[in-house]
């Protein structure tokens, strides 16, 4: 697989079709993958493929990172569930589809608990969203680099961050107040989960307009629960359950049962699942008058 | 004065003593997942398995937010009052060597010019009981930047542990001896034969890396413009994980907070590696991209803190490097660099 | 927002002498109107809701109901015109799927959803205005100070 990847990517830069190829390579010790920038045809052989490939590279299609664009025409390696970032970012006008070459990776699985990994995937080191995983063979790519992979996801989708759902739903609200309070205390105000998030893509997010100051930026109980309301609530109908934010989290905060909760959401409301159809509208900035609920008096 | 004694059974026993003084007893617990020091009440929360905790005890001298001035707007004006701190005695059980280096190093900075009691005043106030490590990881460095898990800079008390579930106990500093005295009866003096140690583990050092060729190279001008900044560290996407993680980073940003009646002026941490820290009103950015800000990040270390201070500026504790979710890894920037210095 | 006044607020208010605090997020051309012709009808209601007018539905950003929790609202309501009547046509239909995102995770969280309530209500309809900020009065009333917001350490 690494063969082939090398070789597309060599080829994609000997033709000058792309500028750099943004993909994995491994750290000095080859314990863990990096993200890599390969633009010289002689450097290809860096590029690596493996399941501790988690990072989501579309972070670098973004206009927060002016200078990875300004050295040219991307070719992004992109599993599955990056790829539907990349679907968001093309149909928020974000990125042009014909302003970077997908080299879709098919994926088993990567793995997030890294330091249990022996060599070989294992169902319990790897995230809930790969048990879940419908991109296995990803999506909207120029090439696909790997074989064909049989794999159909659970009808209804399974794992611990859909368990725990259920079971908050199943709770008081104070109960779940208690929970959240607890989590979001433990906010830092790092903002690393928006830096991770590639549909985090404003320069000037929200938290920092100080004239008023919306969010207060103090890492205490009322600015840390403003913030992550209202960063949940800025991916509603786009986040796609990559998880890069919770992986990025030092806090260790569940972001994931907040983002699919949402995801479960629109999903219901709209009939909307983020990052498959890079033509269709993201549900926030649409409407349809057939829309329903049940709560406006 | 003599190695003392003081038995792991024992732990919740000085626990009580110190609540009994009045004191905050802060040591490592797990916390979702992770192991982070924390405020404790009981010797069952603390932890013993541990490389270093994710964060750092820095929060205890330099609080992530804290309030500085409140002020209230009245139709005569604004009235502003100021906060005359008065902090509670802190006792950090469990330190590591690298990270208890550290304190000196915040020290300098804010005592630079003008005392900055906000932070002198918790300082005089807290005590540093680290214990020697007997287990490493891949990411630990502190043999690379001159420190070791021998090192008792800035522990006020220094344990190593017995095989016998003990510590033996030096006391490091003058407060040291006073806290070991106050709390005499769990400390106690060894019988006739010498407790064998449980042996340190030290990481190997980095071979590739000299500090000295890092000062010199980062002391040409020139290199500021090096290549080689993009080329390593354009991956950082500036999540400022490394910076709120590092036990010696200490940039903060004041901001007001309230109603139009008044409110409170803020303290808060800040960290280089945001997009805004350096924005300019007028909207220039001098660090307009990402690898900028990591350069200072590194420069920071290993240039400004040793030029200003006689302190050091990375105690090799490894924090950044296992939270960075871009792995990042501050020592292959210095490898690089130290090979291509001459 | 100093702890003081928290405190206070927490020691005298008991259930029966409680009056709740009501911000009202109202869009200029119905519910504002309609709560002016209340006013002009000289219709009396509660006096417990603070009324901010806003251009339009569409222009009530979520953020504004946290910071009215934050600030010490025990409710909020946000009200604009029935769907089909926007006076910038589709603003209200906009906002109702912002709505229904937000309850929901406003539900998640935990925070309890009677009080945060949302309506239709025209220029037209000051009866339904007047009816409505009595209703939810009372019920916000009933259900005491919010301190869940009012105890978040700042
Ligand atoms: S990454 Fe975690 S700690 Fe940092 S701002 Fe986001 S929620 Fe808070
Ligand atoms: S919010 Fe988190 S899970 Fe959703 S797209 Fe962004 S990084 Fe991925
Ligand atoms: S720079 Fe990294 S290794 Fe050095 S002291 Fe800070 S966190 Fe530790
Ligand atoms: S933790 Fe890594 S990605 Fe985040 S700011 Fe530091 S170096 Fe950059
Ligand atoms: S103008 Fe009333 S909802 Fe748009």
């Amino acid at each position: 697989m690494e063969k082939a990847l090398r070789e597309k990517a060599r080829e994609l830069l000997t033709t000058g079709e792309a500028n750099v190829i943004i993909g994995y390579e491994w750290n000095r010790r080859k314990t863990r993958a990096t993200p890599a920038f390969i633009t010289k045809a002689d450097e290809v052989d860096r590029l690596i493929f493996n399941p501790l490939c988690v990072n989501n590279l579309s972070i670098y299609l973004t206009r927060k990172n002016k200078d990875i664009l300004r050295m040219g025409k991307p070719a992004i390696v992109a599993k599955g569930c990056d790829i539907k970032n990349i679907v968001v970012l093309i149909s928020e006008g974000q990125v042009k589809r014909e302003d970077v070459v997908i080299i879709g990776m098919s994926c088993n699985g990567v793995v997030y608990k890294q330091g249990l990994w022996k060599g070989e995937l294992r169902p319990e080191i790897m995230p809930v969203k790969c048990h879940n995983c419908d991109v296995r063979n990803p999506h909207l790519t120029d090439f696909v680099i790997g074989d064909h992979i049989d794999f159909t996801p659970p009808e209804t989708p399974r794992g611990m961050v859909f368990d725990k759902i259920a079971a908050l739903d199943a709770k008081t609200p104070g109960e779940r107040w208690s929970f959240w309070l607890e989590e979001f205390s433990r906010c830092i105000k790092c903002y690393a989960c928006r830096q991770a998030c590639s549909l985090c893509y404003c320069e000037r997010c929200i938290t920092e307009k100080n004239v008023p100051q919306w969010i207060e930026t103090s890492a205490h109980q009322r600015g840390n629960i403003a913030w992550n309301l209202v960063r949940a609530m800025h991916l509603a109908g786009r986040c796609t359950f990559c998880g890069e934010c919770e992986r990025s989290c030092p806090a260790n905060i569940k972001l994931n049962l907040v983002n699919q909760k949402l995801v479960l959401t629109v999903k219901d409301a709209f009939d909307f699942k983020s990052g498959y159809d890079e033509k269709i509208h993201p549900p926030m900035i649409v409407f349809s008058p057939d829309d329903t609920e049940n709560f406006i008096k | 004065m003599k190695a003392m004694y003081l038995k792991k059974a024992e732990l919740g026993k000085l626990i009580s003593s110190v609540q009994d003084s009045g004191a905050l007893f802060v040591g490592p617990v797990v916390d979702a997942g992770n192991v982070v020091y924390k405020e404790i009440g009981s010797a069952s929360e603390l932890t013993g398995d541990y490389i270093i905790p994710v964060t750092t005890y820095k929060q205890w001298v330099f609080p992530q937010t804290e309030v500085v001035a409140t002020f209230a707007v009245t139709k005569e004006g604004v009235d502003l009052d100021g906060v005359d701190l008065d902090p509670p005695d802190v006792v950090v059980f469990g330190a590591r060597a690298c990270e208890a280096a550290s304190l000196a190093s915040l020290r300098s900075v804010f005592t630079w010019g003008e005392d900055d009691e906000f932070y002198t005043r918790r300082e005089d106030r807290i005590t540093v009981i680290t214990v020697g490590c007997t287990a490493i990881d891949d990411e630990c460095f502190c043999t690379t930047v001159e420190l070791s898990p021998a090192s008792t800079t800035g522990s006020d008390i220094y344990l190593r542990e017995t095989t016998d579930d003990e510590y033996m106990a030096v006391a490091v500093t003058k407060k040291g001896e006073a806290f070991i005295k106050a709390h005499h009866g769990v400390f106690h003096q060894k019988r006739a034969a010498e407790p064998e140690l449980v042996e340190l583990k030290l990481p190997e050092p980095i071979k590739g890396i000299k500090k000295e060729k890092i000062s010199a190279w980062l002391a040409r001008t020139d290199n500021y413009q090096s290549e080689l900044w993009p080329r390593l560290t354009r991956k950082c996407f500036g999540c400022g994980a490394c910076t709120f993680s590092c036990p010696t980073c200490h940039c903060f940003d004041i901001t007001d907070e309230g109603t139009a009646f008044g409110g409170e002026r803020r303290k808060n941490w800040d960290a280089c590696q945001f997009d805004h820290f350096t924005a300019h009103a007028s909207g220039h950015n001098p660090r307009d991209t990402q690898f900028k800000r990591w350069r200072n990040r590194f420069m920071c270390k290993f240039k400004y803190y040793p030029d200003k201070f006689k302190t050091t500026g990375c105690v090799g504790c490894g924090r950044c490097i296992r939270v960075c979710p871009v792995r990042l890894d501050i020592t292959e920037v210095m490898e690089e660099i130290s090979q291509i210095s001459e | 927002m100093s702890q003081e006044n928290t405190e206070e607020t927490q020691a005298t208010e008991t259930t029966e002498t409680f009056e709740p605090k009501i911000m009202a997020f109202v869009c200029n051309w119905c519910t504002y109107a309609g709560a002016d012709l209340a006013g002009t009808s000289r219709m009396e209601y509660r006096p417990n809701v603070r009324i901010i007018k806003l251009p339009c539905t569409g222009r009530i950003d979520p953020l504004f109901i946290i910071k009215a929790f934050e600030n010490g609202a025990d409710g909020v309501l946000v009200s604009g015109c029935h769907p089909g009547d926007c006076h910038y046509t589709a603003g209200n239909y906009h906002a109702k799927r912002r709505w229904i995102a937000f309850r929901s995770l406003m539900e998640f969280t935990g925070i309890d959803t009677r009080r945060l309530q949302f309506s239709w209500i025209s220029a037209s309809e000051a009866l339904k205005w007047v009816d409505l900020i009595n209703n939810v009065t009372d019920e916000i009333k009933a259900l005491g100070p919010f301190m869940d917001f009012k105890n978040l350490k700042g």
